[in-house]
């Protein structure tokens, strides 16, 4: 047993560290800093800086292009991107729908769409979620009927993260009504320039547009569009989710909002009050043993034995963490929260704020936040899946 | 970065489950708690095993054995909720080996890794808590060597053990010492702690000493650490044992003409349960690879280890007293003495709430396992 990283992994880390520093434009960093607006600029522009490295796809194996990086080099890049002020990686083409094509797609697939997901010239889109289904993805009705050698979509998607940037959407599709929910669905690459496709803003709680509807009303995508076998997309999808959830508890993030929090109440005053310090206290402990288990998923990877089935744990504790941080973010800044000034979550503002410039966005954060425990499967979700582990 | 055992490592895990199944089963448990909570034929069992001996070089007679080996064997112990202090002995081979005189450690460590000899930490005081720094016993020169007059409380299996280590100060600072319990003004009244197991009252009344080291406090904050690091592995192991036996229990009782495991609110439960196992395994882990750290990362690391396993453990504890209804509440039940057990080891080497004020006051402005 050996909880340090070997002097190969650390060279690896001080490498990337120091291409992070010399290629992450400041002015993005210093957004993610301060937990300012990010345009659609931003998150390209980072996208195709890391594509032209060939490391926007760092999940990838070599034969598809990626770095072929092991389960811990993957883990330093994250984390050194991310203490660094990176924007998260977009992950729908890269992390979510690339690994699809990758081992469910044929070679025409593979040649037609990922060189556009590995730079980041194209932008994908999620649709999964649907009106009624929540959770229960099985449930999803959006149908697509074969006629020739197309299908015929109609339905609707929601949720569908940063939608109003999207060239193409991968979608779930229900092409058979017949046995179980799950058996009847298909995964559907669509063009969203296609006629039919209408993308409608969701304003969420924050007051920002960070979601959408969906619409498609009579869309035809050619069969060639169609990943693997008609009928089989639930397991191709339940492979994706694999991926989101080990991803998604973002223990890297969380440190460096863990500094931050710790900045921000040191400013506002409140850090030397003992109740408020506890909290932190509790959360420090918290964002440790997070990383411990993520480390401990790392190294079964690495060592091929001991699989560990604790990728649920990592989804509950992850979102739960980076919920209390942004709780703790604002009622640090205390009354200052309140205000609610929209431009002033935009970068170079040039109008007075109320409080320091920082307290701007921490209750929209706080606020739009919630949706940690509820997307990509729901913590009530993960917990009947942890319990099925324990009780059968 | 590797959390495999090794094969040693695991073959040991195994001679030391084998030896509990067979050997530690909970109606012989059962007796040597009714027989006062200390079994010295047992700890000749454990010793003889090699276990008190893990800690202490081979030049000694011991095993020259690390943290790791030492978890793996305080997990086993944990499972079977075993009393016989093992923790006492790693704590007091690894002080004496750190800050002892080659004449101590030669008159000492050999008996220790026998067997032959309990050594055990006499250091808390009515007024200290938990608190390291607090020390009302005092030392002062006598003849070739020194005397000690103070009392200890709650010092495990106190008036069984061959030997104290003592804390007591000599002009206002902590020095630490080693005293016989046969020495002449050592008085030991002994009683059975919640759990069941032994601990004493002992009063030192210029009872004569030998000097382990004048850097008293670094000695006990490094025996107190080694303490914490045994006492996660040991509720580790406790914590598994409760949610499997929490588990069989729910797949077998009935209730309303299903099994309780088929009731979401009880599944629900069992998840955050699993939670709180899994985050004090992780951090039982964190504790034993940081005991060789420098001492500031090395107390950091106790601090957060400890807190998370006592939150761990009274979440864990009370859920499946819960979750099992009345029979959870029964003497007869084994699950009751796990409870119980989990309880005593959060308050064993500083409870949840003094380990959170260790990490509040020990906080830098990084965060996260190598900050």
């Amino acid at each position: 047993m050996d909880l340090a990283f070997t002097p190969e992994e650390q060279k690896f880390r001080e490498e990337i560290r120091a291409w992070v520093r010399d290629n992450l434009p400041q002015e993005i960093s210093h957004k993610v800093h301060n937990a300012l607006h990010l345009t659609r600029d931003d998150m390209q522009r980072w996208a195709k800086i890391l594509g032209k490295k060939g490391w926007l796809g760092y999940g990838w194996p070599k034969e598809f292009g990626g770095p072929g990086w092991t389960a811990v080099q993957k883990h330093l890049f994250e984390e050194e991107c991310a203490l660094a002020g990176a924007p998260r990686i977009v992950p729908f083409g890269p992390v979510m729908v690339a690994p699809v094509i990758m081992t469910f797609g044929n070679a025409e697939q593979h040649k037609r769409f990922l060189p556009g997901i590995a730079s980041g010239e194209v932008w994908w889109s999620q649709g999964y979620s649907e009106p009624g289904s929540g959770s229960d993805l099985a449930s999803l009705k959006t149908r697509a009927e074969r006629k020739g050698d197309k299908y015929i979509v109609n339905g609707q998607k929601t949720w569908t993260t940063l939608a109003q940037y999207g060239d193409w959407i991968f979608c779930l599709v229900r092409t058979s009504t017949e046995g179980k929910p799950q058996t009847g669905i298909s995964f559907l690459l669509i063009d969203m320039k296609s006629p039919g496709v209408t993308v409608r803003p969701i304003i969420m709680l924050d007051g920002g547009h960070e979601v959408n509807e969906v619409f498609f009303d009579n869309v035809e995508v050619p069969a060639e569009n169609l990943i693997g076998e008609e009928n089989k997309g639930w397991t191709y999808a339940k492979h994706l989710l694999s991926h989101e959830r080990t991803n998604i508890a973002d223990v890297n993030r969380a440190k460096r909002e863990l500094e931050r929090l710790k900045r921000i109440a040191k400013s506002e005053g409140v850090y030397a009050d003992p109740r408020f310090r506890d909290e932190v206290a509790r959360l420090e402990v918290d964002v440790v043993a997070l990383e411990m288990m993520v480390l401990r998923v790392l190294s079964a990877e690495k060592s091929g034995k001991n699989p560990l089935d604790i990728a649920g744990l990592l989804k509950i504790k992850g979102s739960e963490i980076q919920q209390r941080y942004t709780e703790l973010m604002m009622l640090a800044a205390g009354p200052y929260a309140l205000p609610f000034i929209k431009e002033a979550m935009e970068a170079g503002w040039q109008g007075e704020h109320v409080g320091a410039a920082y307290v701007a966005p921490l209750a929209a954060t706080y606020f739009n936040y919630r949706k940690t425990t509820i997307y990509g499967g729901s913590s009530e979700v993960q917990r009947t899946i942890v319990a099925q582990t324990v009780l059968g | 970065m590797d959390f495999n055992f090794s094969d040693d490592q695991e073959q040991l895990r195994d001679a030391v489950r084998k030896w509990v199944d067979k050997g530690y089963d909970f109606e012989r448990r059962r007796a040597i708690v009714k027989a006062g909570g200390f079994d010295r034929g047992i700890y000749g069992q454990l010793a003889e095993l090699g276990l008190a001996g893990l800690y202490i070089a081979e030049e000694h007679g011991g095993m020259g054995m690390g943290p790791v080996e030492a978890m793996v064997v305080m997990e086993e112990l944990g499972r079977g909720i075993v009393m016989e202090p093992l923790a006492q002995t790693l704590i007091a081979s690894g002080v004496l080996s750190g800050y002892a005189n080659d004449d101590l450690k030669s008159a000492w460590l050999p008996r220790i890794a026998s067997g032959e000899a309990l050594v055990v930490l006499a250091h808390q005081e009515r007024k200290a808590r938990y608190r390291l720094d607090l020390c009302e016993a005092k030392a002062s020169p006598a003849g070739n060597g020194w005397s000690v007059t103070g009392d200890k409380s709650i010092v495990p299996a106190g008036d069984q053990v061959d030997a104290f280590l003592v804390p007591a100060t000599v002009d206002g600072k902590i020095a630490l010492f080693l005293v016989e319990r046969s020495a002449q003004g050592v008085n030991a009244r002994g009683y059975v702690t919640q759990d069941g197991s032994r601990a004493a009252e002992v009063k030192f009344q210029s009872a004569p000493a030998a000097l382990v080291t004048k850097d008293g406090l670094t000695a006990l904050e490094h025996a107190v650490d080694i303490g914490i690091a045994a006492t996660c592995a040991e509720a580790v192991g406790a914590l598994d044992k409760t949610m499997a036996l929490t588990a069989e229990y729910m797949n077998t009782r009935k209730q309303f003409g299903v099994t309780l495991s088929t009731f979401q609110a009880l599944r629900h439960r069992m998840a955050d349960m699993k939670m709180q196992l899994e985050l004090a395994r992780s951090m039982s882990y964190y504790a034993t690879l940081k005991l060789n750290a420098p001492t500031e990362e090395r107390r950091r690391a106790m601090g957060r280890a400890k807190y998370q396993l006592g939150v761990s453990m009274r979440f864990i504890g009370q859920q499946s007293v819960q979750m099992h209804g009345g029979i959870g509440v029964t003497d007869e039940y084994a699950g009751s003495h796990y409870f119980k057990k989990l309880t005593q080891l959060e308050m064993t080497f500083g409870d949840t709430l003094h380990h959170l004020g260790e990490v509040s006051a020990r906080m830098q402005d990084t965060a996260g396992v190598f900050a």
